[in-house]
């Protein structure tokens, strides 16, 4: 029953904040200096009518309420995040293909994060105090420390030779050579390789901490103590206990910061030129590309309350006593 | 049962404190090396914020020398993609870096801080109200948003600062709204009002004097999140206007300083956003270690997963069991 | 560590592999082959009524086809679609004779009916859909195919730009189009234009568009039923960088073949390079400085005396602006048409020299005088204004305006940098309805597209008030010989107009003119036969460059 209520009510609460999401998205772009119509007009061979055609075309000449309902409307019954100033083109079908870049590059970018971040922070916690602890809690505490921007230009000015880095893929040469499925991946995941590193490292650090300090706390467990009383070999204790433990923790806290990993990716296909949401974001603000902005903001919202609702049931399930 | 030695639980829940003297903050220095390592960071930048530009060997806006000069006897560090010298931008731009980082950590101290002990003091509706407001602002992707905002304000110091501060009012608001709620039901608190003690008196003899030190803990973090986050929104180009830290990297990518092999364009201030960061985590951290072990608030992590209650058997400053909520 | 220890192993076994994997294109010996140009100008969208960016009108111009194309020079036409033409006596009509038996790419017919399908269309639609084209047809109030090959074309004043205008005007398939050039229009603006289903778009250029993905490539592949001179190669790619950086890193590493529109800064790397080959040329950008001109003006009218702005450009020091900012990689300014037009450039303006003397003494004798902290007073107020700085300008900008700054320091005037977006910043012009009411500087540029006189000369007419105008600037007589030019056929009478226009504008001074833009590119050395122009070796003045380009 207890956790209907609560599952009920964090729906609710994650709708309610995607509609306030909405309607702030929507309220801020209108808000902005200048408008989509004047960027656009200032175009070779252009007629005084055509700003007014723009005008009318995007719906800017009506008032804000009725846009909003409008908008409101098309988002919620059509899935329609409205036509691309840019280029006149649906907003959903270009975004898609974006995020679909962009996921790729995140996901294995946070897996590797993950990766060195439990192993670090368990070596760390198994041997604790010592060197490798000290090695491992500083390099966590150095690479959160720098700037993600920073970390891919090292990246770059090192690897720059030996790894493609810009771009996602050379489709050029996989057209006129004749490229079979394997050889594209190969090319995608050999661009992927350094932004999905820096990405990596920029997010390992709060893991590698956070499963230190889990495996530290259930360490201390009493049951762990009694186990060894027993004269249970260490490795095992830990592994089987304080290892298990701590991957809970972890998961909700990946869930968590997932939604703000895509937001941050912007920076890394900035850096890398990946083709994603980041840059489609960062190109629509240059272009006054509203609709564009909209669904590109409306989307990284809804992927952090998806992560966050994710989160909020696995606390649950980790501690069922936890009150809202 | 078996004793347990200390080096297996320290920094867990287990940890036994002695308690001796002084101050809270100041017994965080006196015990910790890590402190003071993390508050010779950030002091050997104020410093050279402070003194650096009446020092600077040349001008931080005009071009001094060849464009990506690598570092040389005149030039200490290089010079940028314009010519200019590397050392005296650095040390203009710590200015900056350092006024927007501090300055947009106070305002979401006060803001936060102040949003935080009116929810968790007054309760009900207030409470819920504020708590839902933040949980809004929480969710909403920090950068876009930034940009956007700093777009419609436009690119002056004060803005960004307004900017970074207002996206990250929202965990000082959780924090001491969490603190604020559980001090208010110690027996003493409760004993002062059915003595018919003003709220004003109880805020401020009472609450605030035990919140403080883990405001000031959160704030220090916030200043690191708040150097980090003008960093990012300079290279996306809605940064400060003039020199600092975080566009010294955008200007170094924007003139091609990587395939140029001009590193020295871009460590220095990469660098330095890295070793301030370091120095106000490493501050931050232990001041919140030593008021609280078990309350691991903000620990590079937004939210707490912290929420398994330890053993009886220790002593810390909190006797309520460890209710941390998700943060 | 264990862990640590293969990741690290993998990484280096990864980056062995992949060493052996960036080099991309292919050679033959002299034909054939493929390449990829790299860009940082992206193209927005393949449909000519909705597109604003060069690289989009440099598409067409491969995979459409023009009545006429620019000759190597830049200076005259040669034919593309149109093989001749001529003009009636009292200049009213054009009839061009287009290629016979000429077809698109998926066999159906090229006529001079698709030409005046295009033309008519834009005609129809002018006032709204076609709205971005009509321009192009200004003044032409018939068009016809009186036969398969035939095209005539008619105006109501004897035009003296109509190859010019023309040539910027690409010819659509009909059987694809006119679907959408029906009822108000506005399908024709929501058509997408790309390839489907893995067919190619439907071209009649010397290549098809074979594939596009937006903000990442767009394929190029020969097209064998081309009418004029078929391309050397199998086909080319054009993929777009987001940055510089990623450009110049990926040519240099052989990711792509060329690549155009290079960054000063790198350029002294690239030419080190011996596996490139680069090219620095004239070219038609510019930097401006500009002075609100518009009598509406309400503060800080002292901006308007011409003193004020002859000063100002004595206080300009344009040789440092090339050479720090621009680090060499560009001239300096003079006038709105630079010799990359051509005959169109009148040489006879030089620019002011850079002196601060003259330049104090100018205002001395104007009665600014100096104020407690140095800065003048005019009208009461200290000589203190805002630069608003587009974005556009960032990076050489941000130097040049630091020069210009310390330059009128020298002279008594403080100025401010306000960056700001470029719609931003066009908003602040055009102040209240319009009448550009507020602004007092800015910094922008302009990036003509073609080396013919019409467009930029037409940014300061009065009639550009809220559309191209951005410095305010309304002169009766500017605009009568604008006119006048625009009808003179004769084209030395015609050169002499426009450098009258180009004096009375550079006298009044609403855009000082910083900087020239140099055209930057640069190729690897297997490849040889691309044709350089002001815009680059992939530009929408002509189909020789890519169609000449070979394997060396």
């Amino acid at each position: 029953m207890r956790r209907t209520d609560y599952v009920i009510k964090r729906i609710f609460f994650a709708v309610m904040t995607v509609f306030v999401a909405i309607t702030i998205n929507f309220l801020l772009f209108r808000a902005l200096p200048g408008s989509a119509v004047t960027n656009f007009a200032r175009a070779p061979h252009a007629s005084p009518e055509l700003r007014a055609t723009l005008t009318h075309e995007f719906g800017l000449d009506q008032p804000l309420w009725k846009q909003y309902a409008l908008y409101l409307n098309q988002l919620v019954f059509h899935g329609n995040m409205g036509i691309s100033f840019a280029d006149n083109q649906p907003v959903t079908s270009e975004l898609a293909g974006k995020l679909k870049n962009t996921i790729g590059m995140v996901f294995v970018g946070t897996f590797l994060a993950i990766v060195i971040g439990v192993v670090t922070g368990f070596l760390a916690a198994w041997r604790r105090g010592g060197a490798v602890d000290h090695a491992s809690t500083s390099s966590a505490i150095v690479f959160y420390a720098l700037p993600t921007q920073f970390i891919g230009m090292m990246l770059i000015l090192l690897f720059a030779s030996v790894l493609p880095t810009a771009g996602m893929r050379n489709q050029v040469n996989a057209f006129f050579s004749g490229g079979s499925t394997w050889s594209n991946l190969k090319d995608i995941g050999l661009h992927m390789i350094l932004p999905a590193v820096t990405l990596a490292l920029t997010l390992f650090g709060e893991y590698t901490l956070v499963v230190r300090s889990a495996m530290l706390e259930t360490l201390g467990e009493d049951y762990v103590l009694t186990a060894r009383a027993k004269g249970l070999p260490q490795r095992r204790i830990v592994v089987s206990h304080a290892l298990r433990n701590a991957m809970l923790p972890i998961a909700t806290l990946v869930a968590l910061s997932l939604g703000f990993i895509v937001a941050g990716a912007i920076l890394v296909e900035i850096v890398f030129s990946w083709p994603g949401i980041g840059q489609a974001v960062y190109e629509a603000v240059a272009t006054r590309d509203y609709p564009m902005l909209q669904g590109a903001f409306l989307i990284l919202t809804l992927s952090v309350v998806f992560f966050n609702f994710i989160a909020d049931l696995l606390y649950f399930k980790l501690d069922p006593r936890i009150t809202e | 049962m078996k004793t347990v030695e200390p080096a297996v639980v320290e920094g867990t829940a287990l940890e036994a404190r002695p308690s001796r003297g002084g101050h809270p903050i100041v017994r965080v220095f006196r015990e910790r090396p890590s402190a003071v390592l993390g508050l010779s960071l950030v002091l050997f930048f104020v410093l050279v914020a402070i003194f650096g530009p009446a020092l600077a060997p040349y001008s931080w806006t005009q071009p001094s020398g060849a464009v990506f000069a690598p570092p040389s006897a005149q030039h200490l560090l290089g010079t940028d993609g314009s010519g200019v010298d590397v050392l005296s931008e650095m040390m203009y731009g710590g200015r900056t870096s350092l006024i927007v980082g501090f300055a947009a950590a106070l305002v979401a101290m006060i803001v936060g801080g102040g949003i935080g002990l009116l929810a968790g003091y007054s309760g009900g509706a207030t409470d819920v109200g504020l708590m839902r407001v933040t949980d809004y602002f929480l969710v909403i992707p920090d950068l876009v948003l930034m940009i956007v905002i700093a777009t419609v304000f436009g690119p002056s110091l004060s803005h960004v600062i307004l900017v970074i501060g207002l996206l990250l009012w929202t965990t000082t608001a959780r924090i001491v709204r969490a603190q604020v709620k559980s001090i208010r039901e110690r027996v003493y608190v409760r004993r002062a009002r059915s003595l018919g003690a003003s709220h004003r008196r109880i805020v401020f003899q009472h609450i605030l004097p035990q919140v403080a030190p883990l405001l000031i803990a959160t704030t220090v973090l916030t200043i690191a999140y708040a150097i980090f986050d003008e960093s990012a929104l300079a290279f996306l180009g809605v940064g400060v206007p003039g020199v600092s830290w975080g566009t010294m990297l955008e200007h170094a990518f924007e003139r091609t300083a990587m395939t140029e092999g001009a590193w020295w364009a871009f460590v220095p201030p990469g660098l330095a956003i890295g070793l301030v960061v370091i120095g106000c985590y490493l501050m931050g951290q232990a001041i919140e270690d030593a008021l609280n072990p078990r309350l691991r608030v903000a620990h590079l992590s937004i939210r707490t997963w912290r929420i398994r209650k330890a053993p009886a058997a220790t002593t810390h400053l909190d006797p309520e069991p460890d209710r941390e909520e998700a943060v | 560590m264990r862990a640590r220890v293969s990741w690290l192993a993998l990484c280096a076994a990864v980056a062995v592999v992949a060493a052996g994997c960036t080099s991309g294109g292919s050679q033959g010996s002299g034909s054939g082959g493929h390449l990829t140009i790299g860009t940082t100008s992206n193209i927005d969208t393949l449909n000519p009524f909705v597109t604003f960016q060069q690289n989009s009108y440099a598409a067409f111009e491969y995979i459409y086809p023009q009545l006429v194309q620019y000759n190597d020079q830049m200076s005259d036409f040669l034919p593309d679609f149109a093989q001749s033409w001529k003009t009636s006596s009292d200049g009213l009509t054009w009839t061009f004779d287009t290629a016979p038996n000429a077809t698109w790419s998926d066999g159906q017919p090229l006529t001079a009916e698709d030409a005046a399908f295009t033309f008519n269309t834009i005609l129809k639609y002018g006032d709204g859909p076609a709205g971005n084209l009509i321009g192009g047809l200004a003044n032409v109030t018939k068009v016809e195919a009186t036969g398969p090959n035939t095209l005539v074309v008619t105006y109501s004043v004897p035009a003296a730009n109509v190859l010019p205008q023309l040539q910027g005007l690409s010819i659509l398939p009909e059987h694809v189009w006119s679907q959408y050039a029906t009822g108000d229009g506005k399908a024709l603006r929501q058509f997408p234009n790309v390839p489907e289903d893995g067919q190619p778009l439907v071209s009649g250029g010397p290549f098809e568009l074979a594939s596009y993905t937006k903000d990442e490539v767009a394929i190029f592949r020969k097209n064998p039923t081309f009418y004029g001179t078929k391309p050397s190669i199998d086909g080319f790619g054009l993929q777009y960088f987001s940055s510089d950086d990623a450009m110049v890193s990926a040519l240099r590493s052989g990711q792509i073949q060329a690549a155009i529109n290079l960054p000063p800064t790198a350029m002294n790397t690239l030419k080190g390079d011996g596996s490139l080959t680069v090219y620095d040329g004239p070219g038609l950008q510019f930097r401006d400085f500009i002075i609100n001109s518009s009598p509406n003006k309400t503060q800080n009218l002292e901006l308007l005396d011409p003193k004020v702005r002859m000063a100002m450009e004595y206080a300009i020091d344009r040789d440092a602006i090339v050479q720090t900012a621009w680090l060499g990689y560009a001239k300096p300014g003079s006038t709105i048409l630079p010799p990359a037009a051509g005959v169109w450039h009148d040489p006879n303006i030089q620019p002011l020299p850079y002196d601060i003397d003259k330049a104090n003494a100018i205002l001395d004798a104007a009665g600014y005088k100096r104020g407690p902290d140095g800065i003048r007073i005019a009208n009461g107020h200290p000589m203190d204004y805002t630069v608003l700085f587009a974005k556009d300008e960032s990076g050489a900008g941000d130097t040049a305006f630091q020069i210009i700054q310390n330059g009128f320091q020298q002279i008594g005037i403080k100025i401010t940098q306000r960056k700001e977006d470029n719609d931003a910043v066009n908003t602040a012009i055009l102040g209240d309805n319009n009448t550009y009411n507020t602004f007092d500087l800015a910094m922008w540029d302009w990036y003509p597209c073609c080396p013919v006189p019409d467009f930029i000369l037409s940014v300061v007419l009065c009639s550009q008030y809220g559309s191209w105008s951005d410095t305010g600037f309304c002169d009766q007589r500017y605009d009568k010989m604008y006119d006048q030019q625009g009808v003179t056929r004769n084209q030395a009478a015609r050169v002499a107009l426009v450098y009258s226009m180009q004096k009375l504008l550079y006298d009044a001074r609403p855009y000082i003119v910083l900087s020239n833009d140099d055209q930057l590119n640069a190729w690897s050395t297997g490849w040889d036969g691309f044709v350089e122009s002001s815009l680059g070796l992939f530009n929408n003045l002509s189909k020789a460059s890519l169609t000449q380009v070979h394997p060396a």
